[in-house]
């Protein structure tokens, strides 16, 4: 089943157009992870599917329905955007940021009730904030500070998260912590997750579907068996990847690359 | 009730804290009020004050008090509510903490109007006088209309970015024609005009009071209800957008009713620009920056400022007077470096 389905679509800014023609499926309840060389429109894929971005023809449906036909707040009560690079208020503190994701539920002046503070408890004990939770923002460390914005993602209370590369800047360990942490809601919780990921290794490892684009263009879409071989890295990112199976999980990693010569 | 016992301590204690500090502007303003009502070329005595606004006063002091120096502390309140709001709004939907009514070009428009109006009608007689809010409010709110539209793309809508360069653009444009027209005005306009881009609360009238306060209670409220839009829009358009706000038409509504606020209050006070960048800063220091308690505390801030600002306009040079304008950038400016090398570690 798919819960989010992008059909045909064109999207760009101003004149250029970065996206043309673009058709896919994202699957319910699974991880899905769009990869592909900088430049490529994942991103911009991303945005189309959040509505962050309209599309220049061609419509992206969420549960069948346009998305650009409903309601903005609908949408944001069914579906969490984690964008690339978000940054907070001065003197904000954890809790208050956090309690913003509950915004699409909220009317008036927005006092919070009973079941938002639930949510937001959820989510600050989920991200293991619990005890940062009347820190300000800005004194803690990036890794914390991430897992912040996926709390104030979570408070949301949605189905489907969509993430644009949420394990950058982080170091190795925080970035396992943060895909691991998406795994459990996806695995205990039945979330859809849709994310855009540098790390190929990470992208097998965590994906129960990955995306794999160049150039505007879907390349090719499957398993992370079918997605991660030596020809479909060569084709998408222009490399010679040494293929393996990762030790711990069983999936298909890139053991190390090179480059193609080239000759002239 | 519940909702209390679901509040961690520090919570509930930063939620009293900044109930005191809103308690303590208020309590401010009203001693400013009670100092300003004392300030004036005709002294009163603090208990002929308090005897004549409870109505045991003598005709003359009535009348120094009610049609003098009420509607003139009133105006000042309601023009720093008003401008410091504005400056509030402007800061939260362009996510930039420089930005105030200034740049959106309304008190170069309102002065432009204002100009015109001068240079072309110069005497001075008392019709017309009552015609200069009006004109300077439509100023205020063509210029706003027109840097909107050159600041608008079709399909991206308008962005915070090129709203503030544009604005920058226009109000330098309007400014030098203002230079072109002051070389066509007599002395005595000139003067007038120049006291009205500084910035002092002239119309000292009830009447003006009365043109001003609707769009203060009307929009204050509808601002203070904005207060989640405009903490989510604090968070940048894409943040904003997927937790369900309509950006465009919330930024759009923002942006209409700083305009009237600040068009509003400009028309009766002039060029009052100071107001607006440092009234929010303040209050931001004061109680964080949750448009709940930042937008009322920005208001009390502001109203206070301009009070205290127009009082010591009032006294410092007896009998004349120094725009309230002038006194606010003399005592804001200082303030506002003395901010920004804190702000810095």
């Amino acid at each position: 089943m798919s819960i989010l389905k992008v059909d045909q679509v064109a999207i760009g800014y101003s004149n250029a157009l970065i996206i043309d023609d673009l058709s896919v499926s994202i699957p319910e309840k699974k991880i899905t992870t769009i990869i592909g060389p900088n430049g490529c429109g994942k991103s911009t894929l991303l945005k189309a599917i959040s509505r962050v971005l309209k599309t220049k023809s061609g419509a992206v449906y969420l549960d069948g329905r346009a998305i650009h036909q409903l309601q903005t707040k609908e949408v944001a009560k069914k579906m969490a955007i984690l964008p690339q690079s978000a940054e907070a208020p001065a003197g904000l503190t954890v809790f208050e940021l956090v309690s913003y994701g509950r915004f699409p539920h909220q009317s008036g002046f927005g006092s919070l009730k009973k079941e938002d503070y639930e949510y937001i408890y959820w989510a600050l004990d989920v991200t293991g904030l619990m005890e940062f939770k009347d820190r300000s923002i800005e004194a803690l460390s990036g890794g914390q500070r991430q897992r912040v914005w996926i709390a104030m993602a979570l408070a949301q209370g949605t189905e489907i998260l969509i993430l644009d590369e949420p394990t950058t800047y982080l170091d190795l360990a925080h970035q396992l912590d943060i895909l691991l942490l998406l795994q459990r809601l996806n695995e205990e919780e039945g979330r859809t997750i849709v994310m855009v990921l540098h790390d190929l290794n990470h992208a097998s490892r965590f994906s129960d579907y990955m995306i794999a684009m160049k150039d505007g263009a879907l390349m090719m879409e499957g398993t992370p068996e079918e997605v991660m071989t030596c020809l479909n890295l060569q084709s998408v990112f222009n490399i010679d990847a040494s293929i393996a199976t990762c030790p711990f999980s069983k999936n298909p990693i890139c053991l190390s690359y090179q480059l193609f010569q080239k000759n002239k | 009730m519940k909702k209390k016992t679901l509040m961690t301590k520090d919570q509930q204690r930063s939620k009293s804290r900044n109930l005191i500090v809103i308690g303590i502007l208020g309590l401010l303003i009203i001693i400013a009020f009670m100092i300003s009502m004392n300030t004036g070329y005709i002294k009163l005595s603090p208990l002929e004050v308090i005897r004549t606004l409870f109505g045991y006063g003598t005709e003359k002091q009535r009348l120094i008090l009610f049609e003098f120096r009420l509607p003139r502390i009133v105006i000042a309140v309601l023009v720093g509510m008003g401008l410091a709001v504005s400056g509030c709004v402007l800061q939260g939907i362009s996510r930039n903490a420089l930005a105030d009514p200034g740049i959106l070009g309304i008190n170069a428009g309102a002065g432009l109007a204002v100009m015109l109006f001068i240079s072309f009608f110069p005497s001075t007689t008392a019709a017309p006088v009552f015609l200069l809010p009006i004109l300077a409010f439509v100023g205020a709110g063509v210029t706003a209309v027109i840097i909107y539209a050159l600041a608008y793309k079709r399909n991206e809508g308008i962005s915070p970015m090129r709203l503030i360069l544009t604005g920058v653009a226009v109000a330098a444009g309007i400014s030098s024609i203002m230079i072109v027209l002051t070389l066509r005005l007599s002395p005595e306009n000139y003067q007038f005009v120049a006291t009205w881009l500084a910035g002092s609360i002239w119309g000292s009238n009830w009447k003006f009071v009365l043109s001003l306060l609707p769009w203060i209670v009307i929009l204050l409220p509808f601002v203070f209800s904005k207060a989640r839009v405009l903490n989510v829009l604090n968070l940048g358009d894409l943040t904003a957008t997927g937790l369900g706000a309509s950006i465009e038409k919330e930024r759009r509504l923002l942006l209409a009713a700083a305009v009237g606020l600040a068009g509003a209050s400009v028309s009766v006070s002039g060029g009052i620009g100071f107001v607006g960048l440092i009234g929010p800063h303040l209050a931001r220091q004061l109680v964080g920056s949750r448009h709940q308690f930042l937008l009322p505390a920005t208001a009390l801030a502001g109203g206070f400022l301009v009070l205290v600002a127009d009082t010591i306009g009032r006294w410092i040079l007896q009998p004349s007077e120094i725009p309230a304008g002038i006194v606010v950038a003399v005592i804001g400016a200082p303030y506002f470096l003395y901010l920004l090398s804190r702000l810095k570690d």
